[in-house]
């Protein structure tokens, strides 16, 4: 089979990660979000959890240096092992669903590579995240905003192109229009007519 | 007085924006570098004088800048040529090494002596660390140390986060030792015409006497973590072989006898006249002749970002130097410490310390070399030698005690970090600030019984 990689940027309370899993579990893939960090623990015997705290985060400046482009920032590093880690499994040809972690850059020289960027509306997010964690409106919003801060940070500061700009994805797409499931259908749909 | 306000506010933005890593740092100091020239020198002080003494290039056509025969007088302002030639030329000598294999060698070697025991492996390679630091600079020290530590660890399954940061420790307190460890050193050595033998009977015997505590103190706080892998017994016959990191044997030898040939250029420099200037020089055309092929690589690998970083910093201070402005913090000094030689050894010593573990401790011994000069030569009973001494403790010493102190702590983090051993700030400090702590107390002691 040919190789295919579906990278799936996302907004927090969008549904982008249900709907990487659910675009995993339509083409039978492995899917790599959270878990790949302890992939990469059990890989390397490494202390999951020391390496989870900086999963996603951005640098803190003023508290790290660079020398001659290393850099002592454990964020910085533990983004570098994942960007690692997925370079690995897309050379070694393996197909597999990965959530967030600059994918869409980072995997962007490989012909299976398909990139989404998955948003929704304000109010549809919000009602989400209350829902999902049981939070009231106000806490939600926070958690929100500082969620997709946190998000935009940590991908501008590992890539040239902004986080969530349609011009670094092959498709964008709101998923508080059609629901779930129902981007997930034109997801595939175009996933079916790229890979023909 | 606007040439002063001018070059104060100039140094203190260079600061922030170095640390703040916004852009690089060989671009801050060389945008701060023209505005010092254009608004310091030229619009506040009008003087075309003060930019050519800063540029200072005509030192270079100068005979004792290559062979300084009898009594050296003291360096002047502005750029040092001097010491951005020799770091070059040993950046050439060092990338020579790493080509063929040489540190690599080097550890595995050590190890296989040691029969591959995680403790003697943990002291032998701190002394290693120590030695090395005190000739090449110590970010290539830890670059080969900490990289071949991990290795190790991965086979004789140890962690690998405490040997890496005793390693850091040490190639910083090596490279306290002599003229060419640190590049603080180099620049105190060569702005105020010291030699290579004066910092080994000066700060190598503080050094070397600290190193006898600093391995005892690792030894005691690591000794626990170090016996619960002392039972992991694996065959030595599974273990990489040393040759095998030998990638041309003829290079091999030719880059060891360079090595060994620059040791004896750099400690008998006193005697033959031959400045630093020239012994870089020398010895980066003798590994360039000598890598055939190779010595395009080698050129191209020169880390250009910090020599450009040194000749913007030096005209940033010439700035200040220039406008008086490190005169004010020199009677600044003189006044708190009162003529007290004591406290103005302590202060010297641990200001230095303290501002080197926070910032990047060449600016700061850069600043500082006007300011001790300036003491030298006003305070009744200052003298200049003990400052030295105290300042280039103090700036190399302090580095160690956080992960952004010193260029090698850097490295030897992200080193670890690469393989996924994370070393966060409190776990850093925690076994470094105490040793760093250790090694300034000692020094403090030696520079109050032996010079005051």
């Amino acid at each position: 089979m040919k190789q295919l990689i579906i990278s799936v940027g996302r907004e927090f309370g969008s549904g982008g990660h249900e709907i990487a899993e659910k675009l995993a579990k339509l083409y039978e893939l492995p899917i790599y979000d959270h878990n790949l960090l302890r992939e990469l623990a059990a890989e390397k015997n490494l202390d999951h959890d020391a390496l989870a705290e900086f999963d996603e985060t951005k640098r803190k400046k003023g508290l790290f240096r660079t020398v001659r482009g290393m850099n002592s920032s454990p964020a910085y590093n533990v983004a570098q092992l994942q960007f690692e880690f997925l370079k690995k499994k897309g050379e070694s040809g393996e197909s597999f669903v990965v959530v967030g972690r600059c994918a869409e850059t980072i995997l962007k020289d490989y012909d299976g590579m398909i990139s989404l960027f998955i948003l929704a509306d304000r109010a549809a997010k919000t009602e989400r995240i209350m829902k999902l964690y049981n939070k009231s409106e106000k806490e939600a919003l926070s958690m929100m905003n500082t969620h997709d801060k946190y998000r935009k940070q940590y991908h501008n500061e590992h890539c040239p192109g902004k986080w969530g700009d349609s011009r670094n994805y092959e498709l964008s797409i709101n998923s508080s229009k059609l629901g779930v499931d129902e981007t997930v259908k034109i997801i595939s749909a175009y996933i079916d007519a790229r890979r023909q | 007085m606007l040439a002063q306000i001018l070059a104060v506010v100039i140094f203190v933005a260079m600061f922030i924006f170095i640390i703040t890593e916004i852009f690089p740092r060989h671009i801050i100091t060389l945008t701060c570098a023209l505005l010092t020239i254009l608004l310091v020198f030229g619009l506040g002080m009008q003087s075309l004088d003060a930019i050519l003494s800063t540029l200072n290039v005509h030192s270079i056509f100068n005979v004792d800048f290559w062979y300084a025969a009898g009594e050296a007088h003291e360096g002047g302002s502005g750029i040092d040529w001097a010491t951005i030639i020799f770091i070059a030329g040993m950046m050439v000598m060092v990338e020579g090494m790493a080509h063929v294999g040489f540190f690599r060698w080097l550890c595995m070697k050590i190890a296989k002596i040691v029969k591959y025991k995680v403790t003697s492996i943990f002291m032998t390679f701190m002394i290693l660390s120590f030695v090395l630091a005190m000739f090449i600079d110590s970010i290539t020290v830890i670059l080969f140390l900490a990289a071949v530590t991990i290795e190790l660890s991965q086979l004789l399954k140890f962690n690998p986060i405490s040997m890496i940061l005793a390693e850091v420790f040490c190639a910083n307190l090596g490279g306290s030792a002599t003229m060419c460890g640190d590049p603080p050193n180099i620049i105190i050595g060569n702005k105020l015409h010291y030699s290579f033998a004066d910092f080994i009977l000066n700060t190598g015997l503080i050094a070397a006497i600290s190193l006898v505590f600093v391995l005892i103190y690792f030894y005691l706080v690591c000794r626990k973590e170090l016996k619960q892998t002392a039972s992991n017994a694996v065959d030595p016959s599974t273990l990489p072989n040393p040759s095998e990191a030998i990638k041309s044997k003829s290079g091999f030898v030719m880059s060891t006898i360079i090595f060994l040939l620059a040791v004896v250029l750099l400690v008998t420099h006193s005697m033959t006249g031959l400045t630093v200037a020239f012994i870089g020089t020398f010895i980066a055309v003798l590994t360039l002749i000598t890598s055939g092929k190779a010595a395009l690589s080698l050129i191209k690998k020169v880390d250009y970002e910090t020599l450009l970083f040194f000749i913007g910093l030096f005209v940033v201070i010439g700035g200040l130097e220039e406008t008086g402005m490190l005169n004010v913090l020199a009677n600044f000094i003189g006044n708190i410490c009162g003529g007290n030689m004591h406290l103005m050894v302590a202060v010297i010593l641990w200001i230095s310390a303290v501002a080197s573990s926070f910032v990047d401790n060449i600016p700061f011994a850069a600043t500082m070399i006007p300011v001790i000069k300036n003491l030298a030569a006003t305070v009744p009973g200052a003298n200049l030698d003990t400052l030295a001494w105290t300042l280039a403790v103090g700036t190399d010493i302090g580095g160690s005690a956080t992960p952004i102190g010193a260029s090698a702590n850097v490295v030897g983090i992200a080193t670890a970090a690469k393989e996924g051993h994370i070393i966060r700030w409190g776990r850093y400090c925690k076994l470094m600030a105490p040793a760093t702590i250790i090694v300034l107390s000692i020094a403090t002691a030696i520079l109050f019984l032996r010079y005051l």
